[in-house]
Formats: structure tokens, sequence, C-alpha cells
């Protein structure tokens, strides 16, 4: 049996997919949602540990509500003062830190180093399941909804006024992120999963003609880095996790986006 | 008329943005929304657009009160340059084909012909951000035409472009005007430009000046409204 080959499925789906949705919310200006629900799933996580119920699940319901939370409080004009950046970063913190509390509370084990770095090489089916759903969701979203994210993204402004349904594309979009999230957990953990979703789209959307062109060359990107840190963590002479290889392969993309801007 | 707005009072985060401001706008004509910043503006645009919540007042189009859904499909609003994210990775071909995502029914150009129309034509395939900011400008214009709305509310699209794309600018929205579309245009400028538009109204949460440009000048001068406006 290729022990490997499952992890590295599993790492080559979550490679493409973190990229597709981190490009989504590049371009709406809202990745910084990513990196909040990415520490918003914990909650949800240890409850349904508790109660016995898909821990994905509660993930996905902990993680969107941190971030319609973290929206209700902003104002979306404090731009200037920092206000809603303190709003943004004081749920995650708070969601964090009460899912942490969870743990101890209802008495459960959850082992949160795998939870927030990711345990690529432990991945079973299920993981496998969660992440072609994520995935499925993505190509949902943007095959029935593509247009309307592009205007949404180049004119929101223009978008309501042309009657498009905005609150209920970022509420989707938010889902979707949710799932991608909750679906990258064992492959690079929630914390880790926020460079694979941005690095990659900051690359890709450098010259790219539309936003098609850099879903596609985005994760194609995620793809190769995904697979590549795979590849070389479990090479017997390396030996490291995959997922903060992967993490740090993705900031050596950093510097090649960097240069392709100028 | 075609539209009609009367004693329309509009609040924005608990302050009073525009206060029993009334006027109206023919077919076929091309008017310019004048004032200081702060003058309320781009919320009388967006009020107008059904994009803000209306106080008191009302807004008629053809003699039927504006509710977002005709608004939506009467009216094009032209949003501020910097509303749009012009580094978006998209054509401008693409651009103006999302206009066409709004129409219940074609608009007076498919994008071919809303190119022509503002002289972007061969530019189609061209990224958005390679463009120069009049040319950008005239994109959006060129968006607004592909919608089927036949009143276009610009907020501000002469801002911060060169004079030579001003000129280009005003010259393609006195086409369109003389091809029956009916323009609001929100503007900062007080020059000579002025008498490229028929009509001025001149906003300062409320209408203080509303006639041709040279009659908006006379009556500027008599309110010594001018200096503070005119920065």
């Amino acid at each position: 049996m290729l022990w490997w080959l499952q992890p590295l499925i599993l790492a080559l789906l979550v490679g493409a997919l973190c990229p597709l949705s981190g490009t989504l919310l590049l371009v709406q200006r809202r990745l910084f949602q990513a990196n909040l629900i990415s520490h918003a799933v914990l909650p949800g996580l240890a409850l349904a540990v508790a109660l016995r119920l898909d821990p994905g699940v509660g993930g996905v319901v902990s993680g969107v509500a941190g971030a319609l939370l973290a929206e209700q409080l902003s104002r979306g004009d404090r731009g200037s003062d920092g206000g809603d950046e303190a709003v943004l970063n004081t749920v995650l913190a708070g969601f964090l830190g009460l899912g942490v509390l969870l743990i101890p509370l209802l008495h459960i084990r959850v082992d949160l180093e795998a939870v927030l770095f990711g345990d690529l090489l432990a991945a079973g089916a299920s993981d496998l399941v969660r992440t072609l759903v994520a995935f499925a969701a993505v190509l949902l979203l943007l095959g029935l909804r593509y247009r309307q994210l592009v205007y949404l993204g180049v004119d929101p402004m223009g978008a309501a006024a042309a009657g498009l349904p905005v609150r209920r594309l970022r509420l989707l979009l938010t889902l979707v992120t949710a799932f991608t999230v909750v679906s990258a957990m064992s492959a690079v953990g929630v914390v880790l999963v926020i460079a694979l979703m941005g690095a990659p789209a900051l690359l890709a959307l450098t010259g790219a003609l539309s936003l098609r062109q850099a879903l596609v060359r985005s994760a194609a990107l995620g793809l190769v880095i995904s697979g590549a840190g795979f590849g070389l963590a479990i090479q017997p002479a390396i030996n490291l996790p995959p997922g903060p290889l992967i993490g740090v392969l993705c900031m050596g993309l950093l510097p090649l986006a960097a240069l392709r801007r100028r | 008329m075609a539209l009609v707005v009367s004693n329309l009072s509009v609040g924005r985060n608990g302050d009073q943005v525009l206060d029993a401001v009334s006027f109206s706008l023919e077919s076929g004509s091309l008017t310019a929304l004048v004032g200081p910043n702060g003058a309320g503006k781009s919320t009388l645009l967006q009020a107008i657009a059904g994009q803000l919540p209306i106080g008191s007042g009302t807004v008629e189009l053809h003699g039927a009160t504006l509710l977002p859904a005709l608004a939506r499909r009467e009216l094009a609003l032209m949003p501020q340059r910097g509303e749009i994210a012009w580094d978006f990775p998209i054509t401008v071909g693409e651009l103006v084909d999302l206009g066409r995502l709004v129409a219940a029914r074609p608009g007076c150009c498919d994008v071919e012909a809303a190119l022509q129309r503002v002289g972007l034509v061969g530019l189609a395939d061209r990224r958005l951000d390679q463009l120069s900011g009049g040319q950008q400008q005239r994109a959006l214009l060129a968006r607004t035409l592909v919608q089927p709305a036949q009143i276009l509310l610009l907020d501000e699209p002469c801002a911060a472009i060169d004079p030579p794309s001003r000129t280009a600018l005003l010259k393609v929205m006195g086409q369109l005007r003389d091809a029956g579309l009916t323009l609001l245009v929100s503007s900062h400028d007080w020059g000579l430009d002025l008498d490229a538009y028929d009509r001025v109204l001149v906003l300062d949460r409320t209408v203080l000046a509303d006639g041709t440009p040279g009659q908006v000048r006379q009556a500027l001068g008599d309110l010594r409204v001018g200096n503070h406006c005119c920065g």
C-alpha cells in the first residue's frame, strides 16, 4: 500500500482549492476574512467533538458565525482610524480564546497542534470527502455567480446600484471560505491555511487579464507548492511536517510577486 | 419632465446631508451638479438611484414614484473613481459587458457600439489598469450605455483626469445628450467647462442656484458663495 498516496491527493486538492478561495477574497479585498474564519472555527470544532458530531460541520458554523459577528460589529467606514481592524482582530482573538477555553470546560481531547498546524500524514477518508465538498462548493459558486462576483469586485457601489444581491454574494463567499478553511485543517492547519490562500493568489493576479485566468493560475501554483511541500517533507533526509513546510514555500512566492508587480 | 425631485431630504450617520432639495430634469438634457466638498452631490445621486434611504420628499420618473426596481431599470449610476478597483483583473470589454448583467432588456448599444461611442474602439482586450485615467472614465461610461437606462447619473467623471481627456469626455456626454439621453453630472469644475452643460445646479445641502451656466454665475455672484465653492 502506498501510504503517502492519500495524503498526497489531499495535499494537491487543498493546494488547488485554497488559492481559488483566496483569489476570490483578495479581489473583493476581504482576505482578512479567511484569517478570521480560520481562527473562529475552534469553538464550533470543540463543541462538535463534545456532541460527537462531525468537527468539520461545527467548524464551518463557528467560522461563519465569527465572520458574521465581525461584519455586524464593523461599520465598514472606519478605515482611517483602524476601528474596523480592531473589531476584526478582537473577534478573531475572542473566538480563538473561546475555543481554547471550551476544551477543558467540556472535558474533551482535541489535538490543538494538529488543528493549528495540520497533520497531513494522519489525514483520513473523511478529510478527503470534506475537501471534495468544499471544492464542489467553490466551483458551484464560480459557475453560478462568476460575473456577479466580478462586478462586485471591480465596482461594489455600481453592483449594489445595479441591484445585484451584494449581501447574499458576500455571505456565499464567507460560507465557501469557511468550507475551504475547515477542509484545509488536516493538511496545513487553520493557522497556515492563510499562506496557501494568499501567496499564490497574489502572484497569479499580477498581469492576469481576467479573474478566470487568475483563478486558474493561482490553483495551478497552489497545487505545485502543496505537492512540492509534501514531497519534500516526506523525504527521509528532510522528514519535516508538511503543513509548515508548505507555509514556508508560500512565503517564498512573495519576492516573485513583488518582482512581477514592478 | 423626465425626472422630478421634490423636497428631498436625506440623512447619513445622523447628519442631515440634503435638505429640501427640489429640481427637475428634462429628457435629453445635460445638467451639471456642482458644489463644494461635502455639499451632498454624491449623496443626491445615490439617493436618486435608490441606493440611500430617503428621509422625506419624493423622486418621480415620468410622473411615477421612483421605486428601487424602477430606478435600476431606468437609471444608471457611474460611481466616483475612488469607488472602482482599477487593479481588478479585467479587460475593458469585460467591464463594459458587465452592464448587460443588469439589463432586463438591451440598452442602446452592445459592447462594441458602446466602446465606439466613447472613442475606445480597439481597446476592448486591454487590461483596465493599462488605460489612462480619461480612458478609464470613458470605459465606465460605456458600461452605463450598455444598460437600458435613459437617465445617466455620473459622479465626478471628469475628476483627476487631464484637460484633453476632460474635453473628450465632455464631448461624448454632449453626443449622448444629442442622442436623447438625460445626464446629471456632478462636478467640481467651476471654469469654462461649465459652458458645455445646458444647465447647472449648485448644491450645498440644498439647491442654491439653478439655471444656464451664465445665469448661475450671476446668481452665485449675488449670493457671494462663489469664493467658498470654487476651491
